[in-house]
């Protein structure tokens, strides 16, 4: 049981009726922190509800520390788990709360353990305080506390940062860094890729239910902004001289002309930022206007949907 | 097999709750009857006879039912709703230990409504003939009855999203039509053996479906087996 990895899905996939959440996922997470990165919708809170053992999966198998931790609850004594969206019983203190959880964990001194894991959150000076009076960001952090108080090998974060003002965001951050520096398994979700980069060395990108890419998340980030980018440009003139230079120059791959203005799509977006003012120097094109298409987080998860895909994912 | 926390926790819930008063207001309606007819009785009046028909028409298969119901659906619907279920899943604790501490906090929480409510009305409606048999029967009938009732209710609220809705259609559509006029569906009416062992000591209500020692060990059966089908249904059920 203690070689086996943290967290083992083989080809899980969950399915409400008709909509799939998740979709023939694979992968495995050992020691350290690991970010759960997709778009709202994309299975997140779905695969880490199948990691808590909150629902089984409609096919493949969901393995902590080598067991199925629906069929067996003793494997919690090793879990801490935050849901998202579900603060704890308003009517308990944060105190309560946390020595209720390290309790049921079977914790030999709940009340110390409490203490320490209310200091670690920050909320001892608050911890005699009704739950139910607390802001979203105090909540969060009782549910931080209360999955640490029995000391858990893994944790597992639904959105653990919303809510958070940013001194708190960085003290959580600090928090999860030094639990995944212990050697203990962190996974964290979030839809946001800078937050992520913040909290985890490694990523798992889901779209639409499928996993499309793994690994560090600096080479994540970098194929990110190496990715074919469409860049909207208006001249004065019908501007054909730049974009003929702009192509001889071997700066875009394509141009389309639309109503007044380019639409060019580089390989090599900083290239193409250094090479337009000097081209529209040299063919004495007046530049207007330039903007990125297509440069949200959709779009972002939208080609590594499509990279996967056509790597026969 | 009881997990302690868990049932203080589940107690202090179901007792706060603002629904908890309106459950009250429903189990104090025995004792508004029994104070009209105390008023309005008539010298030489069948006291035991009135008594008799408020528990066993009025007591057992509506007001102990419908509250045992409400508060047995409340001690998981509510936590399943609000998302503090997950909290109580993700640790190591049997899944049948939580159900079955579930169903006795649900169980003590209605019998806190539902005795001081059954021992008034009795006071009122038999005035100076109250003997400890005449509530003593009538409060175990009740007792075993709201425990089989909070076992289907913590059942139901891990099978279904509309547990009290079908809880409801059982106590008024099966046990308080059909079962009354067909013999054999009282056999599937948990309120028909609360009764039979009310009857123990108030006889001139309805043939009983059993005697009382069936009745004690159908009773428990069902609070048992719904106990170990929820804890099954917490294992597999989307939470």
């Amino acid at each position: 049981m203690s070689d086996a990895p943290a967290i083992e899905f083989a080809g899980v996939s969950r399915w409400y009726g008709d909509t799939v959440a998740v979709a023939d996922v694979s992968f495995a997470v050992g020691p350290g922190v690991t970010g759960l990165l997709g778009h709202n919708g994309a299975g997140k809170s779905t695969t880490l509800k199948l990691c808590a053992g909150f629902t089984s999966p409609s096919a493949g198998a969901v393995r902590i520390f080598g067991v199925e931790p629906r069929r067996n609850p003793a494997v919690y004594e090793r879990v801490g788990v935050v849901p998202d969206q579900s603060p704890p019983w308003p009517f308990l203190t944060a105190q309560e709360v946390v020595e209720l959880c390290a309790r049921l964990h079977r914790v030999a001194d709940p009340a110390a353990a409490a203490d320490r894991a209310l200091e670690t959150v920050g909320l001892d000076d608050v911890a005699g305080r009704k739950v139910g009076g607390f802001s979203h960001g105090m909540r969060q952090r009782v549910k931080l506390a209360q999955a640490l108080a029995h000391d858990p090998d893994l944790l597992l974060l639904d959105e653990p940062l919303n809510g958070l003002d940013p001194a708190q965001r960085r003290e959580i951050i600090a928090v999860l860094h030094r639990l995944g520096d212990e050697g203990r398994t962190v996974i964290v979700s979030s839809h946001v890729l800078h937050e992520v980069e913040r909290m985890a060395p490694q990523v798992l990108v889901l779209v639409s239910g499928h996993l499309v890419a793994e690994g560090q998340t600096s080479a994540i980030r970098q194929l990110i902004s190496e990715r074919p980018r469409t860049v909207r440009v208006a001249a004065g003139g019908d501007g054909r001289a730049l974009a003929g230079a702009l192509v001889d120059g071997g700066v875009v791959d394509a141009v389309r002309f639309d109503d007044g203005t380019m639409e060019f799509e580089t390989g090599d977006v900083e290239r193409f930022s250094r090479a337009l003012p000097a081209l529209a120097r040299t063919t004495d094109t007046l530049v207007r206007r330039v903007e990125p298409v297509g440069d949200d987080l959709e779009s972002v998860y939208a080609y590594l949907h499509e990279r996967a895909r056509g790597a026969g994912r | 097999m009881i997990v302690w926390p868990v049932y203080r926790l589940t107690l202090r819930a179901l007792l706060l709750q603002r629904r908890t008063i309106l459950l009250g207001l429903l189990a104090a309606a025995p004792v508004l009857m029994a104070l009209v007819y105390a008023v309005a009785a008539k010298a030489g009046a069948h006291h035991f006879r009135f008594y008799s028909h408020l528990v066993q028409e009025l007591f057992v298969p509506t007001i102990a039912a419908v509250v045992a119901l409400v508060i047995g659906v409340s001690a998981i619907g509510d936590e399943r709703e609000d998302g503090t279920i997950y909290y109580l899943v993700a640790t190591p604790q049997s899944r049948l230990g939580l159900i079955a501490t579930k169903i006795a906090a649900a169980w003590t929480a209605t019998l806190v409504l539902l005795v001081p409510s059954l021992v008034i009305s009795a006071l009122l409606a038999l005035e100076g003939e109250v003997d400890p048999s005449s509530i003593l029967w009538p409060a175990a009938g009740v007792a075993l009855a709201t425990l089989a009732y909070c076992g289907v209710a913590a059942w139901l609220s891990l099978r279904t999203r509309r547990p009290i809705v079908i809880g409801v259609l059982y106590v008024l559509l099966w046990e308080g039509s059909i079962a009354t006029f067909a013999a054999s569906a009282s056999k599937l009416s948990i309120a028909a053996y609360g009764r039979a062992l009310v009857a123990e000591r108030l006889p001139e209500a309805a043939a009983p479906v059993v005697g009382p020692a069936p009745a004690v060990v159908i009773l428990a059966a069902v609070a048992a087996i719904t106990c170990w089908l929820g804890a099954r249904a917490l294992a597999r059920v989307e939470l």
